[in-house]
């Protein structure tokens, strides 16, 4: 009578042994590890931003300079890998009109600008690094950049004035134009 | 001797000696019937090995073509993810799946320039993260890394879904809304699938 019941209880441990040895392995079971792939790319970035879309001058003077424009701020942003410059350009599309009333013009030649208070110029510039058009363009700044400020910014302050000196009187009436404003690195 | 007597002595004695050996014999036949000897058991074990795998169906390269600082980037495609598994109910409670970043520091990197994994979301909207959550949660039951991980689901195993599967759609996003500007470069990260029972 011992024999078997200690036969018995032996297979019993045994089977009560490996329930658990299979309990163990399914606790905390792993999968394979899959993988995505995440690519995201930084391109270069080159942006001028003016706090104000409109510049107004409320009364034109004849045969005189002191024609002055609301200033308008400009920010050149730039975020580069390579260059040695960002330069900014104002230009007119059209320089033999670039404000107009009717068939009134006052050309880019009259047209002057600066930045930051400093001397005024006249639109009469050629294209810079492909920005622009002949006759008709102002380069505003040349910022030197290297690796240290690949990664920049500035702020700037736009002057714009007619210079109606020695300019025949002009017609009563409102002139527009469109004056752009574009970076480009060289 | 008396004539009947004296013949019948040795055959008599012959006869009495047979029935004998013949009465031993059939005790010996009364004890072998019905004998039974002591039980011997033979244990029989089998084994079946719970199963549990991830693939990525589709969606497993995942790119911006151009990322855009302080604003939020969002992977064009979800990540089709299916778990497959078998395994015993008694033991299992639940299917988990984790996504995770080896080092949450550098989830993606261009160089020496880096993508945290707290800049990185998932969504699993058939899972726990409904909305874009960061991957910045800490490993469960021994997979993933602490502060690089995303819990994207836990299904409770019963008797009917012991041998089962399920797909899902992992959305991913960069949030780059507040941080400096980012270096120009291609980001490159991976990011681990792994499920776990528990």
């Amino acid at each position: 009578m011992q024999r078997p019941l200690n036969r018995a209880l032996a297979v019993a441990a045994a089977l009560a042994l490996a329930a658990a040895t299979t309990a163990q392995a399914q606790v905390g079971l792993t999968s394979n590890t899959a993988t995505v792939t995440l690519n995201a790319t930084k391109s270069s970035t080159l942006t001028v931003t003016p706090t104000t879309a409109t510049a107004t001058l409320a009364s034109i003077t004849d045969n005189s300079n002191v024609n002055n424009f609301t200033n308008v701020g400009l920010t050149t942003a730039w975020n580069l890998t390579a260059g040695t410059s960002v330069n900014l350009i104002g230009w007119f599309a059209t320089p033999a009109s670039a404000l107009a009333n009717g068939t009134a013009v006052i050309p880019s030649s009259n047209v002057e600008g600066g930045i930051n208070g400093g001397g005024f110029t006249a639109f009469t510039g050629g294209a810079v690094g492909g920005v622009g058009v002949a006759g008709g363009s102002l380069q505003l700044f040349n910022q030197a950049v290297a690796a240290a400020n690949f990664l920049g910014t500035r702020t700037d302050q736009l002057n714009v004035r007619l210079n109606l000196v020695g300019f025949p009187t002009t017609s009563a009436g409102l002139y527009t134009g469109t004056l752009n404003v574009q970076a480009v690195v060289q | 001797m008396p004539f009947g007597v004296g013949r019948c002595v040795r055959p008599c004695l012959r006869l009495l000696a047979s029935g004998a050996v013949l009465a031993l014999g059939a005790r010996e036949a009364r004890a072998q019937a019905g004998t039974v000897s002591a039980a011997r058991v033979i244990a029989f074990s089998a084994t079946k090995i719970s199963q549990l795998s991830v693939t990525v169906s589709s969606g497993a390269v995942q790119s911006i073509p151009s990322l855009t600082d302080n604003a939020v980037n969002n992977f064009p495609t979800p990540v089709v993810i299916t778990t497959t598994w078998d395994v015993n109910p008694g033991q299992t409670n639940t299917v988990n799946l984790i996504a995770y970043f080896i080092t949450p520091a550098q989830a993606l990197s261009s160089g020496a320039n880096q993508i945290p994994a707290s800049r990185v979301l998932g969504r699993m909207t058939t899972g726990l993260p409904v909305t874009f959550t960061a991957i910045t949660q800490n490993a469960l039951g021994g997979v993933g890394t602490a502060g690089g991980s995303l819990r994207l689901f836990a299904q409770n195993i019963t008797g009917a879904n012991k041998k089962a599967s399920r797909t899902d759609n992992l959305n991913l996003q960069i949030n780059l809304v507040g941080i400096p500007t980012l270096p120009i470069g291609s980001y490159s990260g991976t990011l681990n699938l792994r499920a776990v029972t528990q």
